[in-house]
């Protein structure tokens, strides 16, 4: 113990020094508006790690159009009049003469095939093999129109350009508030990098677009519906948010997957791409005044244009707690979300110090629930703020018999002891310490570095990467008892409890029956559980019990076993509701 | 605390004092292969740079830097689950987890957690099929107590019986989750396939395995495996070579060097050519198909890989991405590896997921592709683009000094040629489009191939409503049936 006090004076005197870490950044506005931030490092030799985003994401979207977001940062990888074709004009004829093929379509698909889908005559519109004999003969002409404007694309020539001259990690991601467009590049190749991006931002070429949202569809599939929680996940989004654009997922409604135009697209790259919108980022091993001038060269023939509209629907204040309750291929568990701040609100940062006093093998969930009653597998809690509003959620897994609810009690217990009394000095003094270590650790990586930089200057400002570790550091035992008397009513609440699908655990005793027994065995189970009499179920059992095994054949041996069992459990069940 | 941190910054940011203001375009080039680049000289690192000895002979790799008040130090143990009685599969990772979990034998587990908590030290155990090892990342200012505890623990762990109990519980909970994502499912009946039940890669714990491990079979396991015979030592960050090694030197007094492991075994199952099916209620299918492949040391190494970066290996420039995905628009990953391990022989397996109508159409197409690439050579484009990808992404694996040592130590582990990272882009760029089709058909042999699907086989068998696919056009309809598995158990449930 004594050693504990000790470091613990060396580490307050130390923190100070630690929180000082600073990242030193050269931001400046090209005249079309466009900022970049600057990040030059030696340490990485040779790599760049380059990026831009765009501050738009899925909250900007609206019913009818929900994922375009996110389908328009697939679309940004197909080209432009020069990079992808071979013949840019056969390439504006063929895609013109899709989309009038795809609205006829969509016509159709939103006139006659939802008609009959409301009367109850076809069980899903989206199905082809529900199509009118119209409707497939224009999915027929699409398909081919695409075939044989394949012939005139270049596949994927932007990645092919890029690989070939040593760049690697292209990607790109979309979340709720902002899209962010990433790679690395040899440094000697910096302008390879500015010569594809001002392209692709000066004349992107929305080509392949009808294939690429079978590809979104499966992208859809891949992480929502074939997840054991992701369709109930959307739910409970959908539930929480009662106004906010947060509401629907950033992958997007499949019906409107399926219906985006290319008109929308359009009207939307033409809204959102303008480089005022836009912030590049810089990370690594370059010379910031060349970097800078070819910065200047290849983006200034981007158009600026009028400010993005923001997003004006608030959330409205939460009057009454919501539950779910779901059934899932999944462990049981419990979220229990709360809404809070948005980014860089001044309690994100005693939020952020709550959860982390509550997370970790020395935090307090683990402590009460995984150890402690036992109640958990697991157990964490974090602070999401985002651009416009924010959550904080307690999520667990059960662990043994334990419910979700019996989850929800130690919560209670736990939340409680937040709300009476301030938090140690030592437990608030540990979590400082880590915030300074992760401030450093954070760091290290120019990829990351690029990525955080991006996503802060997102939300609100990149500065927060310098200026959230100091403010978590100013956080007081009192500000973390005022947020945690603040913003966990109960009104305040949704839960979403999720328990394990019937028949999907199965009982390995039943596994060791004979599949043509079986039947049998399930009708003796009926019977059983229509029996309400424990003393009539006993003497059953005991009869059983007093067979011979010799007079069964060995294979019964498992099935009598099994029955007993069973038997047995319904007694107890009887005699615990007496 | 021996230096002052108070004013580190990541930069001395020269910054421009003025703006180039309306310096503008002039003329661009016309497309990016005219930009002209000044060359790049990288020579990659050598391991005798970094190498070091302590007097007991255990390897330590060291690189430096003053960036970042932090010190990682990585010790790596050779064995693993291979080295597990088969009835006590989960031993090996047991292990590896509750050296970190269980305390000393004079800390108990509680205060280790808090110590090394409050230090902000980030301090992991663990063993893996083949490797185990013990990590410690510290700030510089708390190097002296964090190293002293992670030692201590390291040498004298403590196995407490009651976080033994709560960690064996913690994974019966996440055994139970084995059948609810088809991608796991996949890659466990992969392995039996190809690997064989019998051969480690492929052994799973079940609840009574990992019921059956007491305290002194970790005992054991530990003082086998984690131990100076058995170890390579790396340490990256911010400290003096001189420093580090008497630190290194002390950790290690008196802790008595045990045999080295030996070497993991292959695997002896052959694999038999087929369409296997796991039911799945989901509506997308999972896919592997593939077979055997070679070892690190074959002569063929480096055309095969490039022979898979062009099949499927590289991402949006290979053949199986850009016709599954680009054109075809039938998953959202699709792809080929081809591993080429140190001890026995690999695998090459292509796999995606995709709607389950469009299961089988993804199937024929991947399987075009392995016949496509068997029977004509590549263009020479597609040879550049690859080998070119291969030459200029080199740098990015020493880009940290992290990789470098932990390359090295793997390198040395596994007794890799000294001028494999010297000649690495020579041989790369000696590979032709000849060299391409002759592994391709020597190496790719559809008709000893399996396929694995794991989904929806009443939406999948049919295929798709324009009839260009159906399960019908592989093995001739035929289907092996593999139940799915308990997932306490892992023994098959009848259906």
């Amino acid at each position: 113990m004594r050693r504990w006090i000790l470091s613990a004076t060396l580490l307050v005197g130390l923190c100070a020094a630690a929180s000082a870490q600073q990242v030193e950044v050269e931001e400046f506005t090209l005249d079309n508006g466009m900022t970049f931030l600057l990040v030059p490092r030696q340490d990485q030799p040779n790599i760049i790690a380059a990026g831009w985003l765009a501050k738009v994401g899925s909250v900007d979207e609206r019913p009818g159009i929900t994922g375009l977001a996110h389908f328009f940062e697939h679309m940004m990888f197909k080209g432009t009049t020069t990079i992808g074709t071979r013949d840019a004009e056969a390439d504006k004829r063929f895609t013109q003469r899709q989309q009038e093929v795809h609205e006829q379509l969509m016509a159709l698909q939103h006139g006659v095939q939802f008609e009959r889908w409301k009367r109850g005559e076809i069980d899903d519109p989206w199905n082809p093999r529900n199509d009118t004999p119209e409707m497939a003969k224009l999915r027929a002409e699409l398909k081919s129109l695409m075939d044989e404007h394949g012939a005139e694309i270049v596949t994927n020539e932007f990645d092919r350009v890029y690989t070939t001259m040593g760049a690697s990690g292209m990607n790109a991601f979309t979340s709720y508030d902002l899209t962010f467009y990433f790679i690395n590049v040899p440094s000697n190749r910096f302008e390879l990098w500015a010569w594809m991006e001002s392209d692709r931002l000066y004349d992107s070429v929305f080509r392949e677009f009808y294939t690429e949202r079978d590809v979104v569809h499966e992208e859809r599939r891949l992480r929502v519906e074939a997840t054991p929680t992701g369709r109930l996940d959307e739910q409970f989004d959908a539930m929480f948010w009662v106004s906010s654009p947060y509401k629907w997922p950033v992958i997007g409604w499949p019906s409107d997957i399926t219906s985006y135009t290319r008109e929308q697209a359009e009207e939307f790259y033409a809204t959102y791409y303008v480089p005022n919108n836009l912030v590049g980022v810089v990370v690594g091993d370059f010379e910031p005044s060349e970097v800078r001038e070819q910065i200047t060269r290849y983006f200034s023939r981007l158009k600026p244009g009028p400010t993005p509209p923001p997003v004006v629907t608030s959330e409205m204040p939460s009057l009454a707690e919501k539950r779910m309750y779901g059934e899932c291929d999944c462990q049981p568990q419990i979220r229990i979300r709360y809404h809070a701040v948005p980014f860089m609100h001044a309690d994100s940062y005693p939020l952020s110090v709550m959860s982390e006093i509550l997370n970790g093998r020395t935090g307090r969930l683990y402590r009460a629930m995984v150890e402690g009653d036992e109640v958990a597998s697991s157990a964490s809690a974090g602070v999401d703020a985002r651009k416009y509003a924010g959550a904080f959620e307690f999520r667990a897994e059960t662990k043994g018999d334990a419910t979700p609810q019996d989850i929800e009690k130690v919560w209670a217990r736990v939340l409680a002891e937040l709300q009476e009394n301030p938090v140690t000095d030592r437990e608030l003094q540990k979590v400082k310490n880590q915030i300074a270590a992760d401030s450093y650790r954070r760091l290290q990586s120019n990829f990351f570095l690029l990525v955080q930089l991006g996503y802060f200057e997102g939300l609100g400002s990149w500065e927060e990467l310098n200026e959230g570790p100091r403010r978590l550091q100013e956080v007081t035992a009192e500000d973390i008892q005022r947020v945690a008397n603040t913003y966990f009513d109960r009104s305040n609440r949704s839960v979403a409890v999720y328990t394990r699908r019937e028949g999907t655990t199965i009982d390995p005793m039943l596994a060791a029956i004979p599949a043509e027994m079986r039947p049998m065995v399930q009708q003796q189970l009926a019977q059983i559980a229509a029996v309400n009499d424990p003393a009539a179920l006993r003497e059953g059992l005991n009869r059983m019990r007093s067979m011979p095994a010799s007079q069964l054949p060995p294979e019964y041996a498992p099935v009598m076993e099994y029955i007993a069992k069973k038997i047995e459990e319904r007694i107890a069940e009887l005699e615990d509701a007496e | 605390m021996r230096r002052n941190h108070a004013c580190l910054t990541i930069i001395a940011a020269a910054a421009l004092a003025f703006a180039n203001a309306g310096a503008h375009a002039g003329n661009l080039p016309e497309r990016p292969e005219n930009i002209e680049f000044r060359p790049l000289d990288f020579q990659p690192p050598n391991a005798a740079d970094h190498r070091h000895e302590t007097r007991s002979g255990v390897p330590v790799y060291l690189a430096p830097s003053r960036e970042f008040p932090l010190v990682q130090i990585n010790f790596s143990f050779r064995g693993g689950a291979y080295l597990e009685p088969a009835d006590k599969a989960g031993l090996a990772s047991m292990t590896g987890a509750m050296i970190r979990r269980g305390g000393t034998v004079s800390v108990s587990a509680d205060e280790l957690d808090e110590r090394f908590d409050f230090l902000a030290a980030n301090v992991s155990t663990g063993s893996g099929d083949v490797m185990s090892s013990a990590s410690l990342n510290t700030l510089t200012w708390n190097l002296d107590e964090s190293l002293e505890l992670f030692i201590d623990m390291l040498r004298r762990p403590g196995f407490e019986q009651e976080k033994v109990r709560i960690y064996r519980n913690e994974s019966i909970e996440r055994m139970r989750q084995r059948n609810d994502n088809p991608g796991p499912i996949l890659g466990r009946e992969w392995s039996g396939l190809v690997n064989g039940w019998d051969h480690y890669s492929s052994r799973v714990p079940t609840r009574n395995s990992l019921e059956s491990i007491t305290t002194d079979d970790m005992r054991a396991f530990h003082a086998k495996v984690f131990q100076p015979g058995n170890l390579i030592i790396t340490v990256t960050g911010d400290f003096e070579v001189d420093d580090m090694l008497a630190r290194i030197e002390h950790a290690l007094e008196g802790w008595a060097h045990g045999e080295r492991m030996p070497e993991p075994p292959a695997p002896t199952a052959t694999l038999t050519p087929g369409v296997y099916h796991v039911e799945m209620d989901i509506p997308q299918g999972s896919v592997a198909i593939g077979m055997r492949g070679v070892d690190r040391d074959h002569p063929d190494y480096f055309p095969l890989l490039v022979m898979n970066d062009i099949l499927g290996g590289g991402g949006f420039t290979s053949r199986i991405t850009n016709r599954v995905r680009s054109d075809e628009g039938l998953a959202y990953g699709a792809g080929s590896s081809m591993s080429m391990p140190a001890y026995f022989p690999g695998v090459f397996r292509a796999g995606f997921q995709s709607k389950n109508s469009t299961v089988a159409l993804a199937i024929k197409i991947v399987k075009e592709e392995i016949e496509k690439i068997r029977n004509q050579p590549v263009t020479e484009e597609e040879r550049t683009t690859s080998i070119n990808s291969f030459i200029e992404t080199f740098p990015r694996s020493f880009e940290s000094r992290q990789g470098v040592v932990s390359i090295f130590a793997s390198d040395e582990w596994t007794g890799r040629d000294p001028d494999y990272w010297q000649t690495y882009r020579e041989n790369i760029r000696a590979v032709t489009v000849e060299d391409i089709q002759r592994v391709a058909r020597e190496h790719l042999r559809p008709e000893e191939m399996a396929i694995l699907v794991v989904g929806k086989w009443e939406e999948i068998a049919p295929g798709d409503h324009t009839g260009r696919a159906s399960m019908q056009d592989f093995f001739a309809g035929q289907r092996n049936r593999i139940p799915l598995r308990d997932p306490l158990t892992m023994q098959p449930i009848a259906e």
